[in-house]
């Protein structure tokens, strides 16, 4: 039964790595730590809304509980999935939280932002366009229903497979689609003036 | 009916390719007859475009540095409970321990830990309990760890031994900064702490540098000792003029002659022989020599050719250059991939590729491993590849290991020469 595990593991560097870690091997929590930490911040920061400072709490925390419950993971799961699994639920468990105390507006941000203003040059304009964007896609990324907004995430930042997402989020196949699908409509209806911008962009 | 039903819930995953090839087509022949669908579908399509445009970031530089002294913070907590628990065999606590995992926060971890950003009342509760139960289920003990913590039983098992130069009885304490000496004809055993045991030979000086609840430390000035260490690794450390053995959950023998030079024989488990910028892993069966201005040598086994031992020497210690190394590749058995494995750290240019081509011949790359790869010392790279060849290295040399020691054959921690490969590649 081991050895099945052992031998069809296709991701051998995290099992191994994974397995050090279960020594309490602090280089191999690092090797971990160097190997994901930009995906599990990159979903932190797009959760929050762009918020940096929150964004790396949130890193540490799930790198944290990472390392303190290694000694309960199992392998009966990707290594990976569980570690979704734990940035997914510290977002969502932060966001109530975070609720509760100080509550965000829920709707779409129309945060003025300031990049640069008066700008001479096409080539500026058309780069302060793309940082507009950005910013616009990321507010508005961020006003999605957390579940909406996960699914997202997971999908582009670490482009897991419908059945990989349902994993992490312990749904059926066909609720990862739907949340998807919602998501992308209420993105492309919240930013429908920026169309000719996007579309022309490349 | 084929075409007829709206598909306007399946575009993203028709986008995404996810539908099977049956329902695909069908949402393709649909969406040619149904311009409200299309027009959906072009909506879809540019949700997918927003979010399509936006970019992995790259995490601040200093998280690392947050997590670590968290989980230091917690590792001290873990021990304290660990003493607090005192009525469990040093056995028992110690498997206890590994079976757990030696930094556990579990749902204990307070959330503004950090930076207090994540401030709430359970992580205030939590950390509040957490004090509770050090205070009180740890609070008598402390007094005891105080107390008799700073000092290490010591058996005589032959002879006389001393400490700090008083001639010992049938046992005895060794205190922090006190030398303990065997003579000719005497020997001794140290308990360390809760976590294992010391056999000291005759002609033997050694010292107790430090017993905290993260880190014991011995000094071995002179002379000959055993160490059998049942503790999460990193807990026991061993001092010698020229380099420090760190215990990586492991049993071992560490020599040091009156010229400071210091040999190293693993007999469980690994060890990690280090100095501050040098560092070899040793596993069961290998060995591993110091001498003082260089450091660790490169670890080998001891039945390897002449050559290959009389010419790693050179290399290691004496300038012996591409010489030394041409012959050491030459000489190189499959089990002796553990020297050329440590060796790809210690050369550069045309004499790495020379050992890359060797360690490639006798141990072929695993999938993901390239050439290009382990020239840079990529760490995954190289971690990859020691792991595939361990088994080789094993395969002799720990004929009767369960129990305690029967989870760390498995896997082996990771080496620092990893750590330093990255640092070099910034």
């Amino acid at each position: 039964m081991e050895l099945t595990v052992a031998v069809t593991d296709e991701r051998p560097v995290d099992t191994r790595v994974v397995a050090s870690c279960q020594q309490g091997d602090r280089e191999a929590f690092r090797l971990l730590f160097e190997t994901h930490k930009d995906k599990v911040y990159s979903i932190a920061l797009y959760f929050f809304g762009g918020d940096a400072a929150l964004a790396s709490d949130i890193t540490q925390q799930v790198f944290l509980k990472l390392f303190t419950r290694i000694g309960q993971f199992r392998h009966q799961s990707e290594f990976t999935t569980w570690l979704y699994r734990l940035t997914t639920n510290t977002c969502i468990d932060e966001q109530r939280r975070r609720r509760r105390f100080s509550p965000l507006p829920d709707a779409l941000g129309e945060t003025p932002r300031g990049h640069g203003g008066a700008s001479a040059t096409p080539a500026a304009e058309a780069r302060f366009m793309r940082l507009e964007i950005a910013d616009s896609v990321r507010d508005a990324i961020g006003s999605l229903k957390p579940k909406l907004r996960i699914a997202i995430l997971l999908k582009y930042f670490e482009e897991l497979s419908y059945e990989e997402i349902a994993a992490v989020l312990n749904c059926s196949k066909g609720t990862v689609a739907s949340r998807l699908n919602r998501g992308h409509r209420i993105l492309a209806q919240r930013l429908g003036h920026l169309r000719a911008n996007v579309l022309s962009g490349d | 009916m084929f075409g007829q039903r709206h598909v306007k819930d399946q575009l993203t995953a028709y986008a995404h390719g996810e539908l099977p090839a049956d329902e695909s087509a069908r949402v393709a022949a649909h969406l040619g007859a149904c311009a409200r669908c299309r027009a959906e579908f072009e909506e879809i399509s540019y949700g997918i475009r927003l979010v399509e445009s936006l970019t992995t970031q790259a995490a601040p530089a200093n998280l690392w540095e947050g997590i670590e002294a968290a989980l230091a913070q917690e590792s001290f907590r873990d021990n304290q409970r660990e003493h607090a628990a005192r009525s469990d065999s040093p056995e028992k606590t110690a498997r206890r321990s590994r079976r757990l995992g030696s930094w556990r926060l579990g749902s204990l971890l307070p959330g503004n830990l950090l930076n207090g950003r994540l401030a709430g009342w359970r992580p205030a509760l939590a950390a509040g309990l957490v004090l509770l139960f050090v205070l009180g289920a740890g609070g008598a003990s402390w007094f005891y760890l105080r107390s008799t913590r700073a000092s290490w039983e010591v058996a005589r098992l032959q002879g006389a031994p001393s400490i700090d130069a008083d001639r010992m009885g049938s046992t005895g304490r060794l205190g922090i900064g006190e030398w303990l000496e065997t003579d000719a004809d005497s020997r001794a055993q140290i308990k360390v702490a809760d976590i294992g045991q010391v056999e000291v030979d005759p002609g033997t000086r050694i010292r107790l540098v430090e017993t905290r609840l993260t880190e014991h430390r011995l000094e071995l000035a002179r002379g000959r000792m055993h160490a059998t260490i049942y503790a999460p690794p990193r807990l026991f450390f061993v001092d010698t003029p020229s380099a420090v053995a760190a215990d990586l959950g492991c049993a071992y023998t560490l020599e040091v002659d009156d010229a400071g030079r210091s040999t190293l024989h693993v007999t469980a488990g690994w060890v990690a022989f280090e100095t501050k910028d040098r560092e070899s892993m040793v596993p069961a069966g290998a060995a591993c020599l110091t001498r003082p201005g260089i450091g660790p040598g490169t670890p080998f086994f001891e039945d390897a050719s002449e050559l290959f031992l009389d010419s790693l020497a050179k290399f290691d210690f004496a300038g012996g250059g591409t010489d030394a190394l041409q012959a050491i590749v030459a000489e190189a058995r499959p089990r002796d991939t553990l020297t050329l494995w440590h060796l790809l750290a210690r050369t550069e240019g045309d004499e790495r590729s020379r050992v890359y081509e060797r360690l490639a011949a006798l141990a072929p790359t695993p999938a993901g491993v390239t050439r290009e790869g382990i020239m840079r010392l990529d760490p995954a790279m190289l971690y990859e590849w020691k792991a595939q060849m361990e088994p080789t290295w094993m395969a002799d040399s720990m004929p009767d290991m369960h129990g305690t020691w029967g989870n760390l054959r498995a896997d082996s921690p990771t080496p620092r020469v990893i750590r330093k490969a990255r640092n070099y590649l910034k």
